[in-house]
């Protein structure tokens, strides 16, 4: 009963993220024709630095689908949408105010805080799970209305390296959840770590080999085909962490 | 037929109850071999803790109003017990309004009288009238 | 057996920060009594409650359930299989309908009692497919209720049961308490601030102040030894100062001594002859006025 009462508390934020993500993943895939008859035109935008390499890189990657899709499905709009969802679904634990105020109540069952917090954490890391993947198959499913494939082993091998390296963050709000009662903090600074991190790399993209949003897109695997087995197990050890730490904080709360 | 005992009258409430019971064997609302509410379900019924009520027939049976027969229930004892308890309080009745005759003869009102009453019980139940 | 303490708090301290809310409380329950705890706001028996069932854990002293130790985590869980808790807000599940909480608090306890369920849903009056948050705080009171009764608990911890409900809710609710406590031998454990419901169906009271027991026992014992003697004399009364034992509070007011004391009559009578009174009255009080006085006599 209480993965039930944690899908009755995140359901709507579930929910509601599937759909968006859903939605983008298919206007990411009936855009491509749009997109295709731009491309002969990018050589004549003229914009220098930054942000012109960017866009030269974009063109670049979309003059391939498999590119295009990496470029703005795996690189930008679902990394970005589902870091959001990653933290929304982390926030507002069994234990904190979200739950309607009736956290004595739920304290009160006989369950250890450990099993509470674990429940609730499980069920959101399956919820992500679904976040990831269920968008991001949809762009092999629909890609051939637009006459162009997309391999499913792709789509998960990416989905895979989005879940595996985001769920820290899901880990940093339900850590934060233990300590704030609300669930606007806990929230709202692991957005902002998320935003200071994925700025950060942009800075350090060139001098650094590692990032975490690098990690999340599967920029190693598009290149590659290969998975990047360490980043991967070094995230999974760091969510890990995080929920231990949750785990002990809770249970040393006193209500 | 049993009244809802007042906690707040300062009185015990498993007393009430034995007077309430009392007053019935002796007007004759209760007569001998009646059989009297069983613990819980007159706990239930008066809203009170079902060990008030449990005091309150142990008491009764200490005085021979009733008798717990195991397994039975609550039973009002022959009339011997009931009438020894009326007897009692009938015999006591005129010692007592002789008493009042003679304090009221002098001079004292029914305020004092009854004051100088409640002192002296006091002073005597403390040690001597207390049951367990 | 019957002499096992279902509640056995030694010496309880609990801070939180520079807050003491609980300085040193004894408490002892024994199975199958009604007890009830009578303090002001901020007495410290709600924190007394969360001690017990492990929301909260102690500074200092020790809190026994069970005989099981409250502050060890797994023994916590076991006390709370057996215990079935109103908290004093009542709080639920908003987004669960009556039914829906029903069966997420049965799904943890295995001795769930159905019928009792539906006896309750039934007296009660909860509609089966309301949402909580749509439930008046009486309602859901009574929803806190049965969610506590059919448990199949042998305590129930109750923190002010019947507070902000109607008298006929009120009566309704301490029917159901002293029912359950004749058929099914639990011991009850409540909070209240409802003297005239304490004195109903309590057997057992602790009158808790500033974090502390200040008077613990029988009700009954309580009440025939709580004894109040005014002393008039015909002059102005004079400072007197009883050296008898379980002296709560003496007042004087113009010719008249009044002296209040929990150890019966008859060690404050001697002296209090000696002082030459012109009338001694010796009367009972009530449990509103033992606590107003044991309350008072602590500023």
């Amino acid at each position: 009963m209480l993965w039930y009462k944690a899908w009755l508390e995140t359901r709507w934020r579930f929910l509601i993220g599937l759909a968006i993500l859903m939605a983008s993943a298919c206007g990411t895939v009936f855009i491509y024709p749009q997109v295709q008859r731009l491309i002969p035109l990018a050589p004549s935008v003229d914009a220098g630095g930054e942000l012109g390499r960017r866009v030269q890189e974009a063109v670049q990657l979309s003059r391939e689908y498999r590119g295009y899709v990496w470029s703005q499905w795996f690189r930008q709009n679902l990394i970005q949408m589902w870091t959001v969802f990653a933290a929304l679904l982390g926030a507002g634990g069994l234990l904190s105010q979200s739950s309607g105020g009736a956290v004595l109540y739920t304290l009160s069952m006989p369950a250890s805080r450990t099993r509470l917090l674990g429940v609730r954490a499980a069920a959101g890391l399956v919820e992500l799970v679904a976040l990831a993947v269920v968008p991001s198959l949809l762009i092999p499913l629909l890609s051939p209305a637009v006459g162009d494939s997309y391999s499913v082993v792709d789509a998960l091998a990416h989905s895979a390296c989005l879940f595996l390296g985001g769920a820290v963050f899901f880990g940093l709000a339900v850590l934060l959840s233990t300590v704030f009662a609300d669930i606007w903090r806990p929230l709202l600074i692991a957005l902002a770590a998320a935003a200071v991190i994925a700025i950060g790399e942009q800075f350090v993209r060139d001098v650094s080999p590692v990032g975490l949003f690098r990690l999340m897109n599967g920029e190693t695997y598009f290149r590659t085909r290969h998975l990047p087995w360490t980043g991967l197990l070094v995230t999974t050890a760091a969510t890990t962490a995080l929920l231990y730490g949750a785990a002990s904080s809770i249970a040393r709360r006193d209500f | 037929m049993l009244f809802r005992p007042n906690p707040s009258l300062g009185v015990p409430i498993y007393l009430q109850l034995m007077e309430q019971v009392k007053h019935a064997v002796e007007t004759g609302a209760l007569r001998p071999g009646d059989q009297l509410p069983g613990i819980r379900p007159l706990a239930e019924e008066l809203v009170i803790n079902p060990n008030t009520v449990a005091k309150a027939y142990r008491e009764l049976e200490h005085d021979g109003v009733i008798e717990l027969r195991h397994g039975a229930g609550a039973f009002v004892t022959a009339q011997g017990g009931g009438r020894k308890l009326a007897d009692k309080v009938r015999a006591a009745q005129p010692v007592v309004a002789a008493a009042i005759e003679r304090l009221r003869a002098r001079g004292l009102t029914d305020e004092e009288i009854r004051r100088l009453f409640e002192a002296e019980l006091a002073g005597l139940t403390r040690t001597g009238g207390q049951r367990g | 057996m019957a002499d096992q303490l279902v509640v056995d708090v030694a010496g309880l301290r609990k801070h939180y920060g520079s807050i003491e809310a609980v300085r040193g409380l004894d408490l002892q329950v024994p199975r199958g009594s009604i007890y009830g705890l009578l303090g002001r706001n901020g007495a410290g028996k709600t924190t007394t409650i969360k001690v017990l069932l492990g929301m909260a854990r102690p500074t200092a002293g020790s809190a026994h359930v069970f005989g099981l130790a409250a502050d060890a985590p797994d023994a916590s869980v076991e006390i709370r299989r057996r215990t079935g808790f109103v908290s004093e807000d009542k709080e639920l599940y908003d987004y669960m309908t009556v039914a829906e909480i029903v069966r997420f608090t049965a799904a943890f306890y295995p001795r769930w009692r159905r019928d009792l369920e539906e006896r309750y849903l039934r007296a009660f009056e909860l509609p089966a497919a309301m949402k909580v948050k749509a439930l008046s705080r009486g309602t859901r009171t009574k929803l806190a209720l049965l969610l506590a009764l059919c448990r199949g608990a042998e305590l129930l911890v109750l923190d002010e049961p019947t507070a902000g409900l109607d008298p006929a809710v009120t009566e309704q609710v301490l029917q159901a308490l002293v029912g359950h406590v004749a058929r099914d031998e639990t011991t009850i454990f409540f909070s209240s601030h409802q003297i005239a419901e304490v004195e109903q169906i309590a057997d057992r009271i602790a009158i808790v102040d500033r974090g502390r027991a200040v008077l613990a026992g029988a009700l009954d014992e309580l009440r025939e030894s709580f004894r109040r003697v005014q002393l008039v004399f015909d002059r102005e009364a004079p400072h007197a100062v009883f050296r008898a034992a379980g002296v709560a509070r003496v007042r004087r007011q113009g010719r008249v001594l009044t002296e209040s004391s929990t150890g019966g009559a008859e060690p404050i009578l001697e002296e209090a002859r000696a002082l030459g009174p012109v009338s001694v009255d010796v009367g009972p009080v009530t449990l509103k006025e033992i606590f107003l006085e044991t309350v008072a006599t602590e500023d």
